[in-house]
């Protein structure tokens, strides 16, 4: 058991700060938002450039072999900064899936370009009635001479207006498979929405859309793959959640160290010194949830369950607590759009709304912890 | 960075694990559940400290060469798990958690050598003197008055929440030797023969019916300067280490992990309604919520050990959350388990121990000593520096 970060996984904390710091600041990002896409062209080769959107990826396939601490690391930084590229989404949701369960021609068409910053794919697979049972799906796949034709409608796509493809997931028979759909397709409508923390999703319609043979991911069993795939992203943004928290604290701390009231800082009055002393507690306390979701992305089933449900539900509920408290504690100003302490408020807000919500994870973690050896088990595991 | 033990760690889990099987019995098991204290009765601890002294284990934190097991600190948190799991009586107290660490590095030769086996082979049991009636968060405003007489400090005055006080040989306390200067200068650390003439104990019976705390009186008790720890005003140091120990210093995950064990395994029987809590949403909401607090409670444990295997310090702010944290969910886990009697939360048994009563079955008493240890949990974030305290310490590291 060992958990602290390696000198190179610090150099690459310590980097991606600083590029992030300097490239990417506030009011950078409020032109990004006004984007028709959300998504920076400069900025995103820049992280190809810095091999973050290489980061997961095994070096066969053109990665750098980077774990799920690595990928925490990128995602911390991204939540203090408030990046609204579609990161997690291609590279870590969609890419891994295709890196999973891709052909060699796939991955080497679909990792390349997205490892060298020119394509985008992002995963169409959760439909309005799909909850948290991740195999409710209605779309439908049929087999033609040349490929499938697809009929059904994704809505709310993460990453839909930048992604120039997506992994559709359709019933093929009875069995979930995931197929590759250029955006361009013909067939496919995609109508994007800003959501409510700057980013844009898409909801897609597919009438009848025509794919090769080529274009199915079939690699292995691809509903558990798609549910794997979802806790990483949820490990990832259990990251980026403790990224936020940390920025919203130590703003907190700045601004009531700064402004006076009644002749004093207000970071002078033990009521609200105590109120901070308990925002750094929730704060501790989700960097160790988030910490033991990104250590569970590999381990067994119920173990990962346990590891990112657990964080998801643990961290929607502290984060909260923590977003609410900074805006009271800095008052009127808290309120206002032109600080960025409303944008880590509505971005932990969406983050609860994500990927499952954190009732949703509370209820997944509150099934799989009635297994006595998961209940009274220690989180130490043993080697394999 | 990883959650990996290792193979020698595996076959040192699997030695303690047999070792409890085969040693805990269950009739101290049942003395233990029916303990509504953070300590065992010393009756029960004794028996338990005697059976694990033949095998060398009553002190896992303390080095070889003092007769402490000198484990590594992963092999000290393996044990402790395993030790909780199993169900242990709680008796490393005051004695081996608290005194031990102060005379390791504070004391002579001479006291080391006369002490510490004193304590491992249960001859000694000793109480803290610490606080006082006028003096609890603000401990070195303490007034207790220890005045030099040639070769002997003459003490006068009061100490409180003594724990297993009436129980115990000699206690360890804080007293005042000069009151001209600042008020944490003129403290010194001292050792008292509680069977010394001029010692009386009051008992402090507490909310949840046991007694465990006590007020301890000094009249012009004599105790030899030989029996001094340190130097004289150094004791406010002394304090502050010995306080180290008593917050950062130990493992609450285990006892956590196994009271949110216990508190399934109750709410699976049904009730007398027919009932089960755990098919009940909102009981598994709420015990969802504590057992996601214990994970993130074990993984700052886990990573505090981290920081100190790799030479380091786990800081004041993950410490005082620790402390503030193990308080909280001990008393959610208890809250919870009260929470599910039904009117049988209104039945009060007032005979201590509990475990001296007719056995029942294990449900049962689960259900009996249930509000007791509630009322007994309320302790937790008062003991070893307030919850008040540890935000106040945040909040010095964080705003200074």
């Amino acid at each position: 058991m060992d958990l602290n970060y390696s000198d190179e996984q610090i150099l690459l904390k310590e980097s991606a700060d600083r590029f992030l710091k300097d490239r990417y600041d506030f009011e950078k990002r409020a032109r990004i938002l006004t984007s028709d896409d959300g998504c920076d062209a400069a900025i995103w080769a820049e992280m190809a450039e810095l091999g973050w959107l290489a980061l997961p990826f095994s070096e066969e396939n053109g990665g750098l072999g980077g774990g799920a601490v690595e990928v925490s690391l990128i995602m911390e930084a991204i939540g203090r900064s408030l990046v609204v590229e579609p990161y997690l989404v291609s590279v870590i949701l969609a890419g891994g899936l295709v890196e999973r369960l891709g052909t060699p021609e796939q991955k080497t068409d679909i990792l390349g370009g997205l490892i060298a910053g020119t394509s985008r794919p992002t995963l169409a697979h959760r439909e309005k009635q799909t909850g948290f049972d991740l195999g409710n799906i209605s779309a439908s796949a049929v087999r033609t001479s040349e490929g499938y034709r697809l009929s059904g409608e994704k809505p709310l796509v993460p990453g839909g207006a930048a992604a120039d493809v997506f992994l559709v997931s359709a019933k093929l028979g009875e069995s979930l498979r995931l197929f590759l759909v250029p955006a361009d397709a013909a067939g496919l409508t995609r109508k994007t929405d800003r959501l409510v923390d700057g980013s844009r999703a898409s909801d897609l319609v597919l009438d009848n859309v025509s794919v090769p043979a080529s274009a199915l991911l079939d690699g292995g069993d691809t509903l558990s793959e798609i549910e794997a795939a979802y806790d990483r992203a949820n490990a990832a943004l259990a990251s980026e959640a403790v990224g936020i928290m940390d920025a919203l604290m130590d703003a907190t701390i700045a601004y009531t160290k700064e402004r006076v009231q009644f002749g004093k800082p207000l970071a002078a009055f033990q009521a609200l010194q105590h109120r901070m002393a308990e925002m750094a507690v929730k704060c501790q306390e989700a960097r160790a949830s988030a910490l033991l979701a990104t250590l569970s992305v590999d381990a067994p089933r119920s173990l990962r369950i346990r590891g990112v449900s657990g964080a998801r539900a643990k961290i929607g509920k502290v984060s909260r607590s923590v977003a609410q408290e900074a805006i009271q504690l800095h008052g009127a100003m808290g309120f206002s759009e032109e600080m960025p302490i409303g944008a880590w408020f509505r971005r932990l807000y969406a983050i609860e709304n994500t990927f499952g919500t954190t009732a949703d994870h509370l209820k997944r973690y509150g099934e799989i912890i009635r297994d006595p050896a998961v209940l009274s088990g220690s989180l130490l595991r043993e080697p394999v | 960075m990883d959650l990996l033990m290792t193979q020698d760690e595996v076959r040192f889990r699997d030695e303690v694990r047999a070792f409890l099987d085969a040693h805990l019995d269950e009739d101290l098991k049942r003395a233990e559940r029916l303990n509504p204290s953070f300590l065992a009765e010393p009756a029960i601890g004794l028996q338990w400290q005697a059976k694990l002294s033949e095998k060398g284990w009553v002190a896992p934190s303390w080095p070889k060469q003092y007769g402490g097991t000198g484990w590594t600190l992963a092999e000290r948190y393996i044990f402790d798990q395993e030790c909780e799991r199993a169900g242990e009586p709680h008796f490393r107290g005051a004695s081996i958690k608290m005194i031990a660490p102060v005379l390791m590095r504070y004391g002579t030769e001479e006291q080391k050598n006369f002490y510490l086996p004193r304590i491992l082979n249960g001859e000694d049991l000793w109480a803290q003197g610490y606080s006082e009636p006028g003096s609890g968060s603000d401990l070195a405003s303490l007034k207790t008055k220890a005045m030099l007489d040639g070769d002997h400090y003459v003490v006068n005055g009061s100490k409180i929440w003594s724990t297993l006080a009436h129980h115990a040989t000699r206690m360890f306390a804080l007293v005042r030797t000069d009151d001209t200067g600042k008020k944490q200068e003129g403290i010194t650390f001292i050792l008292i023969d509680l069977k010394s003439p001029g010692v009386t104990i009051r008992p402090i019976r507490s909310i949840c019916g046991t007694h465990e705390f006590n007020q301890v009186f000094f009249d012009d008790v004599r105790v030899p300067v030989s029996d001094r720890i340190g130097e004289e005003g150094e004791g406010w140091d002394i304090a502050k280490y010995l306080l180290e120990f008593e917050r950062g210093g130990a493992f609450a995950g285990g006892v956590l992990r196994a009271m949110l064990t216990r508190l399934y395994r109750l709410a699976s029987e049904p009730l007398p309604d027919g009932r089960r809590m755990i098919d009940d949403p909102l009981f598994v909401a709420r015990f969802s919520e504590v057992a996601t607090d214990v994970d993130a409670n074990d993984m700052l444990e886990l990573a505090a050990m981290s920081k100190v295997q790799a030479g380091g310090n786990p800081g004041s702010v993950p410490s005082s959350t620790m402390k503030i944290e193990r308080s909280r969910i001990r008393q959610s886990i208890a809250e919870l388990a009260a929470s599910i009697l039904g009117p049988d939360a209104l039945r009060w048994e007032e005979r201590r121990p509990l475990h001296e009563l007719p056995e029942e079955s294990e449900i049962s008493e689960e259900r009996k000593v249930a509000s007791a240890v509630y009322f007994n949990s309320r302790s937790q974030s008062i003991f070893g520096g307030s919850n008040e305290i540890q935000l106040e310490i945040i909040a010095k590291t964080l705003l200074r």
